[in-house]
């Protein structure tokens, strides 16, 4: 049969396990004095082996046995949990983690037969040792196990999508367990599934005393069963409140948001038709229309949206590690785990936020001994927190670490453009700019950890392209806090309005590097065009009432100019008033041919009124 | 060994389209029934490997032909042969005793796959 098709199915909940398995790990070794982390490790790491030995990655099942018999013998008391056994359940982790990525890309890894031997060592006596090559139909629940959960296994089923009738057939699937043993707590209930009001996902227990692999073949005979799995679906997030979801691929998402856009520039349309169309029912028609289809793009945005505690997830072991290798005290905590961000967004913010934890953690944090002279807890505190501010999310890395040395930075900056600037006018402002120059750093000694200089122009590089911002605060002695802005959606991006011939215009701020006043003593020419100097850079330059060949009003006598950046490259944009910011939506744009290749799209201001998107890049 | 089937269906077109897949699959159709009390009458004399049944038949349905059938022999391996939107016959039909289903329209692979599923 071909298992290809739940590899990743096997491999999104595999990764959940492991995820939940690092979070209990961190709490246990916390207070080993707790018993509830071992019985939620044990839990998923059972998953993990169901699922392996259903999928036939013998590598990821035998591991998981191990590790699930180091933690039985944990859970039964047999053993104490000291801090080599921590180490041991780390490694054995992660290495369970790399075995179900490689198994579910399809090059199971050889298993490591040190980390085996280490953990049928730990086991010693007190466990039930594995001998090598262990068949995999073996790695099925020790029997045992079946008398301390009287209701017997937990079973998944999820029917495939193209089946027809899926009711139906989920239904067939609950009478071919029976044939098996006692089924009980179906759900949905069997009068939903009857009448196919399920996702097509369902849940039982059997008490059986088949196997795991007789049980999931018995249910595939039922037919177009995409995938049978066991273990406690909730597993993962014991005592949480669980929804009927489903999973849904993110590229059909973003098919949606991109039909949903095309909808509401036709709906736009139909708005300016039937206004001057004189028809009062074509009118009430159109009326209705815009407002079901605003409610349907806020639904495709919620679908969407991802706690962040998602990407946050991974970062309390990285600290620790990092800790340990830099040999200091850190404790890391989190706020706003809940706050919801695009999908999109969420993936793509984990990078950033890594570099600024590292750099917190190595160049922020001092050691215990420096902290104490400085009359500082030896332990040193970040904070990662996530709040939602009006149509964005700020991110923020703060730790009580030694702040940033303007002195030194100005030192390392030195001799380029900021020579004659003071420390203490280095603005946080100008501060950003230079320690996000790419190659940028202070560090006196690479560290392996950050200081390589990939670390705050990276972050603010994959900020940018998001269409978000970074900003930095920082005091010498007090800690520094980096804070990063994304647009809850991509489909929502902040912009800077401005006016040229009495028309507006909208330029994604992500692109804006500052604004400045035009100063025609500053003219000069670079390559037989004109350009500006702006602190000794010559930034070339254009007058956005040329580009729009506007000849309304005269143009002002004080005219703001905008410092485009994309990149490395720069340009001077002259408009002829700046009109503050605004969250705009950028709805998908047929370009009318002779489009100038400038305009990037459009947008309905707050006023109703329509403008044009710039695009940055096609102005340089 | 060849596998033995009677094939339920009032409407000849069906009857036709389910043996001419089957037979070319290599079964052996022994029988045709067209209605619900033929099927059991058949069922009773042939002893087919597997019997295809349509829902709704005139005179005794297709569930009902079920239910009769199995209460003589529990371990029939009857297939359901069903139009869209029938899930509620279906599942009656399955809580009757059917042992899997098949939707029309039908695609031979389906149809084989079902049977496949049945004969185990």
């Amino acid at each position: 049969m071909d298992l290809s098709k739940y590899a990743a199915l096997f491999l999104a909940e595999s990764r959940e396990h492991l995820s939940s398995c690092n979070q209990l790990l961190l709490r246990w070794e916390r207070d080993p004095a707790a018993s509830d982390p071992v019985g939620g490790l044990f839990r998923s790491i059972h998953t993990i082996k169901g699922m392996g030995a259903t999928m036939g990655f013998s590598g990821v099942a035998e591991l998981a046995h191990r590790l699930e018999s180091l933690l039985d013998a944990l859970r039964q008391g047999r053993m104490t949990a000291d801090a080599r056994t921590f180490q041991l359940l780390f490694r054995a982790v992660d290495a369970l983690g790399l075995a179900v990525e490689s198994a579910a890309a399809g090059r199971e890894v050889t298993p490591d037969a040190a980390l085996a031997s280490a953990l049928d060592e730990a086991i010693g006596g007190a466990g039930r040792p594995v001998p090598a090559g262990a068949p995999v139909a073996d790695a099925g629940p020790p029997r045992r196990r079946a008398t301390d959960r009287p209701r017997g296994r937990s079973v998944q089923v999820m029917i495939r999508s193209d089946a027809v009738m899926r009711g139906a057939r989920a239904v067939l699937a609950v009478r071919r367990a029976e044939v098996l043993g006692l089924v009980s707590a179906v759900r949905p209930p069997m009068v939903q599934l009857e009448r196919e009001e399920f996702d097509g996902r369902l849940a039982f227990r059997i008490e059986s005393g088949a196997t795991d692999q007789e049980v999931a073949a018995a249910i595939r005979t039922a037919g177009e069963v995409e995938a049978v799995l066991f273990g406690t679906p909730s597993a993962a997030a014991d005592g949480v409140e669980r929804h009927r979801q489903i999973r849904v691929d993110l590229a059909r998402l973003d098919r949606l948001m991109k039909q949903v856009g095309e909808l509401v520039a036709a709906r736009n349309r139909l708005g300016i038709l039937a206004a001057g169309a004189g028809n009062a029912a074509l009118a009430e028609l159109s009326d209705r229309i815009s407002r079901l289809v605003s409610e349907m793009q806020a639904e495709v945005i919620a679908s969407r949206m991802t706690p962040v505690g998602e990407v946050f997830e991974r970062f309390p072991r990285l600290v620790r590690d990092l800790a340990r290798e830099l040999g200091k005290r850190i404790r890391f905590d989190m706020e706003g785990e809940e706050i919801e961000l695009d999908r999109s967004i969420l993936d793509e913010i984990g990078d950033p936020l890594l570099h600024l934890i590292r750099n917190a953690a190595d160049h922020g944090i001092e050691s215990p001994e420096v902290r104490v002279r400085g009359g500082k807890p030896a332990e040193g505190r970040i904070l990662l927190s996530a709040t939602r501010e009006r149509n964005s999310v700020a991110l923020r890395v703060s730790d009580d670490g030694a702040g940033i040395d303007r002195a030194a930075i100005l030192a390392q900056a030195a001799p380029r453009e900021l020579a004659d600037v003071a420390p203490d006018a280095l603005s946080d402002d100008l501060l950003l700019r230079v320690i996000a120059r790419p190659g940028f750093s202070t560090a006196r000694a690479v560290s392996g950890v950050s200081g390589r200089g990939v670390g705050v122009d990276v972050a603010m590089t994959r900020v940018r392209a998001l269409g978000g911002t970074l900003e930095i605060g920082s005091e010498v002695g007090k800690g520094t806090t980096f804070t990063i802005r994304v647009p809850l959606t991509l489909a929502i991006v902040r912009a800077l309005l401005a006016d040229a011939g009495g028309e507006r215009y909208a330029v994604p701020l992500a692109y804006v590097a500052e604004t400045v006043e035009f100063d025609a003593r500053a003219v000069t020419a670079l390559r037989s065009r004109e350009a500006l100097v702006v602190r000794e850079q010559v930034i070339p330059t254009v007058h956005l009432r040329d580009l729009v060949a506007s000849r309304e009003h005269p143009a002002p006598a004080r005219r703001p100019t905008v410092i485009l950046e994309v990149g490395e490259r720069r340009t001077a944009l002259v408009v002829d008033a700046l009109l503050g910011q605004q969250d705009i939506v950028v709805a998908p744009f047929d370009a009318p041919r002779g489009m100038p290749p400038y305009v990037g799209g459009a947008t309905i201001l707050a006023d109703g009124a329509p403008a044009l998107v710039l695009d940055a890049a096609a102005l340089l | 060994m060849t596998h033995t089937v009677l094939v339920c269906d009032d409407a000849i077109f069906m009857r036709t389209m389910i043996s001419d897949i089957l037979t070319q699959a290599g079964f052996e159709i022994v029988g045709e029934a067209e209605s619900g009390s033929q099927a059991v009458e058949k069922y009773r004399t042939l002893k087919p490997d597997l019997v295809t049944m349509d829902i709704v038949m005139p005179d005794m349905g297709g569930i009902e032909a079920v239910r009769e059938i199995c209460r003589t022999d529990p371990e029939a391996k009857i297939l359901m042969c069903s139009a869209m939107g029938q899930q509620a016959l279906v599942v009656e039909a399955i809580q009757a005793g059917a042992k899997d289903f098949v939707v029309k329209p039908f695609q031979p692979s389906r149809v084989l796959e079902a049977v496949q599923r049945v004969l185990g």
